[in-house]
């Protein structure tokens, strides 16, 4: 990765919208939370009735859950990381621009995994890429600006190693695709990402639901204590709307694992044709 | 009995290349002997054996058990209450995921839409109550003869309460059927290329046994062997669709068999072939109407309409638009059904059409059409029952079809999805000529009703 600012910004603005920032001028302190900079002048936008606004998120779940990710399995699978504290710190030093209505979150993934991947990345390397990319491109073609900013904000937690130097434990870009996902389409659907940013309680749940997606633990804590946490923070367990539509899905997956395993393990005695 | 690795002489010919993995013998085997039978006691476990290992038995493919604990016993073997059931029911479904954003305009059963085997196809788990016991889930794949085979949750006391409605409707023709240590308690008989087939105890009805077995001449390579088994089972009653139960008019089964009843199901028992049956054994031959996703319907003991039956289960008859049809008008049958917890249907269309008439006093099905069996006439002269092409067309991923033989013996199959070239190829091996394959985009292509259609005018089907 560059050393410095600078190569990292030259970059970003080239295609992906983002200006030259002013290092202090991050999202946390510009008040009210909204892009600080707007380059065009636009209308205020309307308010967005509430019924729009659970369809967005439902239209948003509905994407995260055709991921089928079985959370178990990734609870299972988690390594120690970095502490949440310490991602929610980088949370909220998040360049206000990243969050502009009108940055190009797929340009700004280019951009961005080009630094970490490199140009000529190697097959693996680069069947993750196209991963995270084809996500993006998903995120984009939503046409949500909370899912924008979700990955904007997912996308900044990568970078941000040129401006704030290496997080304790690195990431695995392993899961970057599954991270950014998790972030944009789960999360984003029941919280603004603005929120992530400005709420101490919701920069917590950012922090640590980007840490479990990318497969860590938080630093400190136990598969149990971070469950247990997590789940007290977990705004879409909290929303009864869109809880009832994870708890569909959850059901979904559980009666088609269920339906496997029991053809798996045997059918019973039959005593006629129907 | 002892769970033994099934000889490799029994394995099917690895050659054959219209051999599906499924039947491979011991291919489903998970369970221990404790667990397919909890309650099962020495006595129990000696008819089993002497069933499993008979010297003339069959190569089991399969071996399964009914899984009922003995409070599972006592619950299977009463009928579930029906006073009131409906208006639960209803309560029931309106809980579930497929009703979620209309629930608010759900009120008696005119105002809930109807329902498909497209709708459980596309996800079977939205039917499924939220709170179902899902450790009493046994997985059921309606596959038979009506089109992509559709995986449905069954439960497994409602499954072991189907054998004694088979009791009941014996009752009620004044046939008294106990257990007899000397005697199979039941035969569930089918006539197929390939089938599952298995020998169980019957936990509800004094460890009594039961057999799955395949009629099918390919099943029994020793001479006499089929007959022998039979023989010396003496099946108490005898359960299984037109094409099986026909082969029962072998004259040395009809000379030695004495069964107290013969039950016919999944396709439509001719006239004809009722009146042989009977003539030949004496007993009375039972048709029964129901779908895996429904579970029984109606019976008819005589040839006549189907008489609904008295249990979690209600049915109309409606037009193309969803509407009533006059009273005795012909119509689709859409059936209600609340047996099976793990699947409450409301309005579930069959694509069977008939008429819904009153035999004495209660509801009938007459004219029942969507059932017919259909056999095919092979180059070499055999006959091929219709469920040899269905499994061959669901292994090559076909959602549906319509297959026909023509006066001449020429077969051609239309199909929606799947891979027409591999469908073509195994139905040309099993019928010993070419088949030509044609596909369709839509279901609505092929017309009204099941998403299957099997007709044959050649000679001797």
């Amino acid at each position: 990765m560059a050393e410095g600012p600078v190569p990292f910004w030259r970059r970003l603005t080239n295609s992906a919208g983002l200006r030259d920032p002013d290092r202090n001028e991050t999202a946390t302190n510009a008040t009210p939370f909204s892009p600080p900079v707007d380059r065009v002048s636009r209308p205020a936008a309307a308010p967005e009735p509430a019924e729009t606004k659970v369809v967005d998120s439902e239209a948003l779940l509905d994407i995260w859950f055709a991921r089928e990710q079985d959370d178990v399995i990734v609870w299972r699978s988690c390594l120690p990381g970095a502490s949440a504290a310490e991602i929610a710190t980088r949370l909220s030093l998040v360049p206000a621009a990243f969050l502009a209505d009108d940055v190009d979150v797929l340009q700004l993934a280019e951009n961005i995994l080009e630094i970490e991947y490199g140009a000529s990345g190697t097959t693996p390397p680069d069947r993750r890429r196209q991963e995270v990319l084809r996500i993006a491109d998903q995120v984009r073609a939503t046409g949500s600006a909370a899912a924008r900013r979700g990955a904007a904000l997912v996308l900044w937690l990568w970078a941000s190693d040129d401006l704030n130097g290496p997080l304790s434990v690195p990431l695995s870009p392993v899961y970057y695709g599954r991270a950014i996902a998790a972030l944009s389409f789960r999360l984003a659907a029941v919280v603004d990402p603005a929120e992530w940013v400005r709420t101490a309680d919701r920069r917590d749940e950012a922090a640590r639901t980007f840490l479990l997606w990318s497969g860590h633990l938080p630093a400190g804590e136990d598969e149990a204590t971070a469950r247990s946490i997590l789940a007290m923070r977990d705004s879409l367990e909290q929303n009864t709307a869109l809880a009832q539509t994870m708890a569909e899905q959850e059901h979904r997956l559980q009666v088609t694992k269920r339906l496997q395993e029991a053809r798996a393990r045997e059918a019973a005695a039959r005593y006629s044709n129907e | 009995m002892s769970d033994r690795p099934v000889p490799a002489a029994l394995l099917p010919d690895p050659d054959d290349p219209l051999a599906l993995a499924e039947y491979a013998p011991g291919g489903a085997v998970a369970l221990t002997d404790a667990e397919r039978w909890p309650t099962l006691d020495a006595a129990g476990a000696a008819r089993l054996d002497g069933v499993a290992r008979h010297p003339l038995a069959p190569a089991w493919v399969h071996r399964t058990g009914d899984r009922l604990s003995a409070d599972g016993i006592a619950r299977a073997q009463a009928p579930l209450p029906v006073d009131g059931w409906l208006a639960e029911h209803l309560a029931t479904a309106r809980k579930l995921p497929a009703y979620r954003r209309v629930a608010a305009t759900l009120g008696d059963l005119p105002s809930w839409p109807t329902v498909t085997r497209e709708d459980l196809l596309d996800d079977v788990s939205a039917f499924v109550p939220l709170d179902a016991d899902l450790d009493r889930m046994i997985e059921g794949s309606s596959s038979g003869t009506t089109g992509r085979a559709l995986q449905i949750p069954d439960d497994v006391e409602e499954v072991a309460r189907s054998f004694h409605l088979l009791v009941k409707l014996l009752a009620d023709q004044g046939v008294q059927w106990r257990p007899d240590p000397g005697r199979m308690a039941l035969a569930y008989v089918v006539h197929q290329r390939q089938a599952f087939t298995y020998t169980s105890s019957i936990s509800s009805f004094g460890q009594a046994t039961m057999a799955r077995l395949n009629l099918h001449p390919s099943q029994w390579p020793a001479t006499g062997q089929r007959t022998g088994f039979l023989l010396a089972q003496q099946p108490q009653v005898i359960t299984g669709n037109p094409t099986s139960l026909a082969e029962l008019l072998h004259p040395d089964l009809v000379a030695g068999l004495r069964p107290l009843a013969l039950f016919s199901g999944a396709m439509a028992l001719s006239l004809g072939l009722r009146r042989d049956l009977e003539r030949a054994y004496g007993c009375p031959v039972i048709d029964v109407y129901g779908l895996h996703e429904t579970r029984p319907i109606a019976a008819s003991a005589d040839g006549g309409p189907f008489v609904i039956l008295d249990r979690r289960v209600h049915v109309e008859v409606l037009d193309a638009a969803g509407g009533p049809v006059p009273p005795g008008q012909r119509g689709e049958i859409v059936v209600t059904a609340g047996e099976n917890p793990l699947l409450p249907l409301v309005r579930y269309r069959t694509g069977d059409f008939g008429r819904l008439v009153d035999v004495a006093g209660r509801p009938a099905l007459a004219d029942l059409e969507g059932r017919e069996a259909t056999r095919f006439l092979a180059l070499d002269g055999s006959l091929v029952p219709s469920v040899d092409l269905t499994q061959q067309l669901q292994a090559g991923g076909a959602r549906g079809w319509a297959v026909r033989q023509g006066v001449d013996g020429s077969v051609t199959a239309t199909v929606v999805g799947g891979d027409a070239a591999q469908i073509g190829a195994a139905l040309g091996r099993l019928l010993g000529q070419p088949v030509t394959v044609a596909a369709v985009p839509t279901l609505l292509d092929l017309g009204e009703g099941k998403p299957r259609r099997y007709e044959s005018a050649a000679p001797g089907t």
